[in-house]
């Protein structure tokens, strides 16, 4: 291989609001590729995601005309990550492994119980919101996190070739670091998603389980309208005791910020399920944190090991679209490797409603640490020279290993 | 003066006898359960609508609103049962309760101050027992009200409930008792409802626990029955150390809500199942943050504390009761025996109370910590009680120290370093002789030498006595802060806010009357308000002047760089844990962690 071919490229298609990134290593007679999730809840101008993902398969051809993919990884089940896995064109592509988080395990029991309660909320949640007539974007929110039977069906057994399935990282720390056949010369790092109690306490989200039986209870009481006591007991508002409109007013609205809460609260508990990998090629270190969350970020920036490795990172996915707890200040600061160190960082995202997503103050803090940063909804202000993009389609760079 | 119009013909009673669940309905005619309290008797209006509490039962629950029938206590056919029967079909009966255990609670308050409370602008504390649908209680002090939900019990696991029956949060003793004690906090000092470091919320609610739970042993029958069922050792995880059973039950937890010694923190409940043993308490100081389960600890400390107090105070009783090995024998114990043991534990639940509540007096005004806590209890008891005879502070120090809480700037855990220093000397003495006569300071100190009076409204005396207390604050402390800024602990030229000002009275070692002035100030920087998600940097200090004018404290949370810096890190954590900040438009950002109140707290989101 000359020295010139020894370049891994990373791109990044425009999904929208999603993920999906094609990592492509020079191997000896043709290219290793991972796919790193792909999925999109609201298109941008790259097309839809059906379009994205015929791409996709295009672009995996080997010189024989066989979509080949050797990993293929699923960070977490939210849609924004996998409803392209819902396509039948998958059936033709070769895959070698597919890479979930250990919450998709169907032998754990722990992973179902969580899994279980994720899907139940989010169909809830969801149902709710619709006969409410909330906020579209809040919808969209619950929507996100319903199950996407097609698509895991793709991921669990789908695809050509008789794909291994691997449920990461294992339960044994010490096991974290691996190495596969299929990717000679790359060593994967498994930092997340955590066994720790506290982590897993999240992905169940208590407020969640509150929610379920409050919904449950309203549900009863349609159905079957009582009032609390038997007998009529109601009377004219009772002079002295009267509240003012304002205050009747608060007491009216309790709860009606529920639903709101506990969408987020369901959204950032999948995403707690996030796979967070490191790609280790030759001297370069490709961190793909999939949307993870506080409570995971935590555990891998206390751990004895991770940091140091962290330091080393050559390229980032940006978690979550940029949103802003899913990339910590601490790891950004004093972590995140700065010049002259070589950075390339990449965020898929694009604006919605009110949404702080991407964050101003993170998208600040890393174009300081780097130049080479780029944004799905943002390509034709890439940078020329470090990135290559197709239209609106894709966005990609080289990285020399 | 003929003999009919003398006090002692004309006098009212003095107490109101009311029946209540002690528990809760769940519980249904276990022993004590059904039981009747006294509170103080005042003059009632439907409602109930007294001097400080006004039942208002107003259902938010379904569109437009609807009130139910008010109960009015001073009906006689209600006077004369003692007040209606404890049943869950009547919404009278609700009100009956959540009036009788708030005013048990302000009571409480009350007498371990030595002074009544009364809230702010002569407003009355609202209890709306049936507000809305839903498992919560919550304390909201736009409305100064307390906002009780009803739910349908969960209905694959309802533990004793019937499947889908109407709970109410309303008849549960301990969700009342805490509830109210949140307000009472509030009343107390108006910032610890700003969450500006990470025991603020958790003081709140281990407090209010505290309060809730202290309060069972006050209830002799259901005492005695779990005296003697446990054989005397009341960490027995029975009813009485236990805190809302059916509110657990009825949500599916399959347990009560929470417990003053099975503790469901950091993971304990999980690792008991998986029979691991728990994490050391000292940790849990340094790792749990969910307000309610960080207040737990404040609660098992305070727990601590008291059943060591308990056991010292027991001990000879039992040797007596054993000819000398204080090994109780098999079977039962001696009924005699437990109601001595009974009488012990309620006089030693009562002190510690007492000494928990008197702490207020002793607490910075802005951003208590647990270690400012520990402090104002160990200063609080030493003022009252100096010699420490049955070991109260040392239990309590000891009981802290295990579960890794100490306060900032102390070299050691000895009582003498735990004392809050006393004021250097050569502060300019408080300007007591400008503030008249000192009894008058305190609104109704004196009050319950005439209970019930005909016309009761106090809290218009109240309101006369709080204009001429601005006069006051405008005319004496406010100029006296000022000049003395720097030794108050106050930042010199910035604004002084006087916020609270009362007497205090106690009897000291000599058996003479001890008379204190209690002086709350504060100063507040909002240069940072904006990033730090709409609370201010707040400084101040808790002022104590002996009746001459010495100053004997100087309680100061002085604004500083360091404690900036410790507020920004808090705010940070928060949002780095909060899953809804990531959806929470820009525009609402500035507010975030004012948003923080006890409606989205007691519904169990972690923050």
């Amino acid at each position: 291989m000359s020295p010139a071919a020894r370049k891994v490229t990373i791109r990044m298609y425009n999904v929208g609001f999603g993920d999906a990134f094609v990592i492509r290593i020079p191997g000896k007679t043709s290219d290793r590729k991972i796919l790193m999730d792909c999925g999109s809840i609201k298109e941008g101008d790259g097309g839809s995601i059906d379009d994205v993902v015929d791409s996709i398969i295009e672009d995996v051809k080997d010189k024989d005309g066989t979509p080949r993919i050797d990993v293929v990884v699923a960070t977490h089940r939210h849609r924004d990550h996998v409803s392209g896995f819902a396509s039948s064109a998958w059936g033709d592509v070769e895959v070698k492994e597919v890479w979930m988080p250990w919450t998709e395990n169907p032998a754990d029991p722990e992973a179902g119980r969580i899994r279980d309660l994720q899907s139940r909320l989010a169909l809830t949640l969801h149902a709710e919101l619709t006969r409410l007539g909330a906020d579209e974007n809040l919808i969209d929110l619950a929507a996100n996190a319903l199950s996407n039977e097609a698509a895991m069906q793709t991921l669990h057994s789908g695809f050509a070739g008789n794909a291994t399935r691997k449920f990461l990282p294992p339960r044994d720390r010490q096991k974290s670091t691996f190495a596969v056949d299929c990717l000679p010369g790359v060593t994967v790092h498994a930092m997340g998603p955590s066994f720790d109690e506290d982590v897993i306490a999240n992905m169940e989200p208590p407020k969640g389980k509150s929610y379920l039986q409050l919904v449950e209870s309203a549900a009863a009481e349609r159905e079957d309208p009582r009032p609390p006591f038997p007998g009529d007991w109601t009377v004219d508002p009772p002079s002295g005791l009267q509240l003012t409109a304002e205050e009747s007013q608060i007491v009216e609205g309790v709860g009606d910020e529920d639903e709101s809460v506990v969408a987020a609260a369901l959204d950032g508990a999948v995403n707690g399920t996030s796979l967070v990998l490191m790609f280790q090629v030759g001297k370069v270190s490709l961190l793909f944190p999939g949307d993870a969350q506080w409570g995971t970020w935590n555990m891998i920036l206390e751990d004895s090991e991770w940091p140091t490795l962290l330091a080393k990172t050559t390229f980032l996915k940006v978690g979550h679209h940029g949103s802003h707890n899913a990339t910590p200040k601490q790891f950004v600061e004093d972590i995140l490797p700065k010049p002259p160190a070589d950075l390339w960082a990449m965020v898929s995202t694009i604006k919605r409603g009110t949404w702080p997503i991407p964050k101003k103050e993170l998208m600040a803090a890393l174009s300081k640490r780097t130049k080479k940063l780029v944004r799905s909804d943002e390509i034709p202000q890439a940078q020329q020279g470090v990135f290559a993009s197709k239209a609106k389609l894709y966005v990609e760079t080289e990285i020399p290993f | 003066m003929k003999r009919i119009e003398s006090r002692y013909v004309q006098a009212q009673p003095a107490r109101r006898p009311l029946k209540i669940f002690a528990s809760d309905p769940m519980q249904g005619r276990a022993v004590g359960n059904l039981t009747t309290i006294e509170v103080g008797n005042e003059k009632l209006m439907p409602g109930p609508f007294g001097s400080r509490i006004e039942v208002v039962d107003y259902d938010g629950s379904v569109s437009g609103g609807r009130y139910y029938q008010p109960v009015n206590l001073d009906d006689p056919a209600i006077l004369m049962m003692a007040g209606l029967d404890p049943t869950e079909s009547d919404p009278r009966f609700h009100q009956q309760m959540v009036y009788a255990v708030a005013m048990k609670v302000i009571e409480n308050f009350e007498r371990a101050l030595g002074r009544s409370i009364y809230f702010r602008g002569g407003r009355r504390l609202r209890l709306l027992p049936h507000a809305f649908r839903g498992a919560n209680a919550f304390y909201d002090r736009r409305l100064l009200g307390v906002l009780f939900g009803y739910f349908r019990a969960d209905k694959k696991n309802p533990g004793r409930n019937l499947p889908g029956q109407n709970v109410f949060t309303c008849l549960s003793h301990d969700i009342i008792a805490h509830e109210v004690t949140h307000a009472l906090v509030d009343r107390l000092r108006r910032h610890f409802l700003e969450f500006s470091n990470r025991d603020v919320a958790a003081f709140h609610e281990g407090f209010a626990d505290i309060v809730a739970i202290f309060q069972h042993f006050t209830f002799p029958d259901i005492l005695h029955e779990y005296i003697r069922a446990t054989r005397t050792d009341l960490r027995s995880p029975t009813p009485l150390v236990q805190l809302a059973q059916q509110f657990g039950y009825a949500t599916g937890k399959g347990r009560a809500l929470r417990s003053a010694v099975d503790l469901n923190v950091g993971g304990a409940l999980r690792a008991r199942a998986r029979g691991e043993e728990d994490a050391p308490p000292s940790r849990l100081y340094e790792t749990v943050f969910e307000p309610h389960e960080r207040g737990s600890i404040l609660v098992a400390a305070v727990f601590d504390g008291f059943f060591a107090v308990y056991q010292r105070r027991i001990s000879d009783l039992l040797r007596i009761a054993t000819g000398g090995t204080g090994m109780l024998p098999q079977g039962d114990p001696h009924p005699d025996l437990v109601s001595r043991v009974a009488g012990e534990a309620s006089r030693t639940a009562q002190s510690i109370l007492t000494m928990c509540i008197r702490a207020f007096e002793y607490l910075p005004p802005v951003d208590v910590t647990y270690g400012d806590y520990l402090r104002a209890l160990v200063t609080a008891d030493y003022e009252l009680n100096p010699s420490d005879d049955v070991g109260q502070r040392g239990s309590m120090i000891e009981a802290f120290r295990s579960r890794g809480i100490y306060p900032d700037g102390v070299w050691s855990l000895a009582e003498e370093s735990l004392l809050w220093e006393n004021a250097p000397s050569g502060i300019p003495r408080f300007p007591v002789a400008l503030l008249g006569d000192l009894s008058s300071l305190a609104p109704g100190a004196f009050s319950r030498a005439s209970p019930a009076q005909e016309e009761s409204p106090t809290w218009k005396q109240y309101r006369e006595t709080s204009g001429e207390l601005s006069e006051v604050v405008e005319s004496v402390l406010r100029p006296y802060a000022e000049d003395n800024a720097a030794a108050l602990g106050l930042e010199p030229g910035r604004p002084i806010d006087v916020q609270g000002f009362h007497s205090v009275f106690r009897i000291g070692q000599d058996g003479q009357l001890v008379i204190e002035i209690v002086t709350q100030l504060a100063q507040q920087d909002d240069s940072q308000t904006k990033s730090l998600g709409g609370l201010p940097i707040r400084g101040g200090s808790t002022v104590i002047a002996g009746a001459d004018g010495t100053i004997r404290y100087v309680i100061a949370k002085p604004l500083s760089a360091a404690r900036l810096e410790k507020q920004r890190e808090w705010v940070e954590l928060c949002d780095a844990t909060d899953p809804a900040l990531t959806y929470l438009p820009e525009s609402k950002r500035g507010q975030r962690m004012q948003a923080l109140n006890f409606e989205t707290i007691h519904q169990g989101i972690v923050r």
